[in-house]
């Protein structure tokens, strides 16, 4: 992905109620991933570094832009299988009903017509969200029960927040829901900072805190420093995890006066003939 | 008819020879129209099928004006009389009664020539369209394309070679022996199975060699289930709800199922769900009860909505799991899903391998469209499955007039199969769309529009798209 740096910054901690991490995430550009795994003794943890583990393998070995999410699709096809193989290991060795899961939440570079572009895919409750121009928003659409009640108008989405229900996830890796991931695709002008982060963050501080944590610090790794700092800070009921990937320079997607106003300029300066 | 339900007298079982028209096989009525009224039959198949009364049906035929329906036949039976409406040449029925026969043409009459008759015993309606063989197929609910149907099943000059219920419908709700079917019962029982029939038809002993040598007529698509027992002693099936499977109407019907279960709201518990699934939550101090308060109760007849394909097995291990993570993999909430990806009221894309479409865009670049294409300053694909992976086109808009997500295009579904349509997301300056021998006009955001060869659409910014052939 020639022509696209990104800078990025992580942070994860185990929070105050919990004994060990079961997030996992990965930041080895042009990939990055947020997992959390689920399960408590079921191993959680296992289900989630799974994750981070077959695609740090994709960053490693690298992958054809231009295949788009089915490079993803095969990645988490990967993954359920590893963690449905560990779970049939876990069982032979006696641990009856053993069954280990993870969400996750990627980012990667893409190509469509030679243009890089994100591509986000998720499954679960953990987020994607981008902030341009001074805005956050959320990206990914949780598959969680609370958020398929605020979609039939049952909750308002202030509700959910605090409905009892909402850490019950409709999708996830190595779980008895569906394994079909939500696929998205941003222009990298659409966003000049990404977050990636697991439900420990979004679930402890709202987005406000997340928008005014993200718009006011310059690197991305002070992002994810006070977005987990924060949201441990709110009570740290779980664990969290935040990713944050800015693109720097997008002088390779060129807007289409760029190189008229560049010209003009570097005429004005003299520097061409 | 000895045992017909009240409301619902049972018709006798039809047959009918395969041909261009469609005939509506409803409980109280049946309906022929020729082959071009696709669109009333779709309108009217719900009625009929609904067991709607005659002069139901007959107000939605007509509905919209008698001018432009060519011909039709109409059937409607009670206890006692069976009448007959009959429009168009070609249009004729046979009703044979104690008291003679009766002759009726659609085509002597300026509206539609009409017969009652009392204890109808057999019954023929036929149309202008060419039978397809000669065999006859059992019907006793459904939408068919037929060329002439009879009543009770199977003519006479197909005799014992009748092509005997291949029972297309599976919907025997009326037992056959209170049917006057009972006359035939020899002939029928002496056919081990419709399917082996259908498969190697044998020619019956007593019967000419009437199987032509040309392929048998078109089996119906898909068959149901075969019976499971003779085809004299029909499974006891429930409301008569036959149609051919795979036809049309039957799937608007399954969606309006899902439509109904999203107005309703139906929380997604599963009603079968042990309550403990949900109260596994380690930080929830809410007891068992306050969370049943929270949601909204579950309607009593929750379980008679249709199980959604995705629900996971309630087994699953991950649901009985004790764990200490707030994270837990709850049910999918089937029938209340939320919309799927893409505009709300409109189908999917559907998977088309072969470009509907060329788009040449001002800018310079050339594309096909075979699959959802976005066009924008910066378009965005969101809630997209990974074998339907959107293209996004970004066009330059130094004036910002142009909306970051601000069209779609992509290969057009149900009448706009094989062209390309074209959806104004919500643009905040609009799109403009130029169709050759058409007025120009503005898209109304969320509305479809089908792209004529040579369309031209403009997006503002001087950005147009010109829609050639792939």
């Amino acid at each position: 992905m020639t022509g696209v740096e990104l800078h990025h910054g992580s942070a994860t901690d185990v929070g105050r109620v919990r004994e060990v991490n079961e997030d996992a995430f990965l930041a080895e550009p042009p990939v990055f991933v947020v997992a959390d795994g689920m399960g408590g003794h079921d191993r959680g943890d296992v289900a989630s570094r799974i994750v981070v583990e077959q695609f740090s393998e994709l960053a490693h070995r690298g992958y054809d832009p231009s295949r788009g999410a089915a490079v993803v699709a095969e990645a988490l096809d990967a993954c359920q299988q590893r963690i449905a193989a560990y779970d049939s290991e876990q069982r032979a060795n006696g641990a009856e009903d053993f069954a280990a899961g993870t969400t996750a939440v990627v980012a990667l570079l893409v190509e469509q017509h030679g243009q890089p572009k994100w591509l986000l895919a998720n499954l679960g409750d953990s987020r994607v969200y981008k902030y341009n121009a001074g805005r956050l928003e959320q990206v990914s659409v949780d598959h969680s029960v609370v958020q398929e009640l605020v979609e039939a108008g049952v909750i308002t989405r202030d509700d959910a927040a605090v409905h009892p229900e909402r850490h019950i996830i409709t999708r996830a890796l190595g779980g008895g829901g569906s394994t079909q991931a939500d696929y998205f695709v941003l222009p990298l002008s659409a966003a000049e900072r990404l977050v990636l982060c697991s439900d420990g963050v979004s679930g402890m501080i709202d987005d406000e805190r997340i928008e005014a944590i993200v718009a006011g610090t310059e690197d991305p790794r002070d992002a994810a420093d006070q977005l987990v700092a924060a949201a441990v800070a709110a009570g740290g009921q779980d664990n969290a995890t935040a990713v944050v990937v800015d693109v720097v320079g997008l002088a390779h997607e060129t807007p289409f006066d760029s190189e008229k106003q560049r010209a003009s300029l570097e005429e004005k300066l003299g520097a061409l003939p | 008819m000895s045992d017909a339900v009240n409301d619902l007298p049972t018709a006798p079982t039809w047959s009918y020879q395969p041909g261009d028209w469609f005939a509506v096989v409803g409980p109280r009525t049946t309906l022929l129209l020729p082959a071009s009224e696709k669109a009333r039959v779709v309108a009217l198949w719900q009625l009929v099928d609904d067991g709607a009364p005659f002069g139901a049906v007959l107000d939605g035929l007509v509905a919209q004006g008698l001018s432009t329906l060519a011909g039709f036949a109409l059937v409607g039976s009670d206890d006692v009389s069976t009448t007959v409406l009959l429009r168009g040449t070609g249009v004729r029925a046979r009703l044979e009664a104690a008291a003679g026969t009766v002759e009726v043409d659609g085509a002597e009459a300026a509206t539609w020539a009409e017969r009652r008759v009392e204890g109808v015993t057999a019954l023929t309606v036929t149309t202008d369209s060419a039978p397809a063989g000669t065999r006859h197929f059992a019907i006793d609910a459904g939408l068919v394309r037929v060329a002439r149907i009879d009543r009770p099943e199977a003519g006479e000059e197909a005799g014992a070679a009748s092509a005997q219920a291949p029972s297309v419908a599976a919907a025997l709700d009326a037992p056959l022996e209170s049917s006057p079917l009972d006359e035939h019962e020899p002939d029928t029982s002496a056919q081990p199975s419709p399917y082996a029939d259908l498969a190697a038809p044998p020619p019956p002993p007593s019967s000419p060699p009437t199987l032509p040598p040309t392929a048998p007529p078109p089996p119906p698509p898909t068959l149901p289930p075969p019976p499971s027992g003779p085809p004299s002693t029909p499974p006891p099936v429930g409301p008569p709800s036959g149609i051919v499977p795979g036809f049309g109407p039957e799937e608007p019907s399954d969606e309006e199922i899902d439509d109904r279960a999203d107005q309703s709201h139906q929380p997604d518990l599963a009603p079968d769900e042990p309550a403990d699934d949900v109260a596994v939550v380690a930080d929830a101090p809410e007891s068992a009860e306050a969370l049943t308060e929270a949601m909204p109760a579950v309607p009593d007849d929750a379980e008679q909505t249709p199980a959604p394909p995705s629900e996971p097995d309630p087994a699953d291990p991950l649901f009985g799991a004790d764990h200490d993570g707030n994270t837990q993999v709850g049910v999918d909430p089937g029938e209340f899903a939320r919309q799927k990806p893409g505009i709300p009221g409109q189908p999917q894309a559907p998977s088309v391998t072969r470009p509907v479409a060329r788009l040449l865009v001002s800018s310079g670049e050339t594309i096909d469209v075979d699959r959802v294409v976005l066009v924008g300053r910066a378009p965005e694909a969101r809630r997209f499955t990974a074998t339907e992976t959107p293209l996004l086109v970004t066009v330059p808009s130094p004036l910002q007039e142009i909306s970051s997500t601000h069209l779609e295009v992509r290969p057009g579904s149900g009448a706009d199969h094989g062209s390309a349509v074209v959806t104004d997301l919500g643009s905040t300056n609009g799109t403009q769309l130029v169709q050759p021998g058409l007025d120009p006009e503005d898209l109304t955001p969320g509305i479809a529009v089908q792209l004529i060869p040579g369309a031209i659409i403009n997006l503002g910014d001087g950005v147009t798209i010109h829609v050639t052939r792939p």
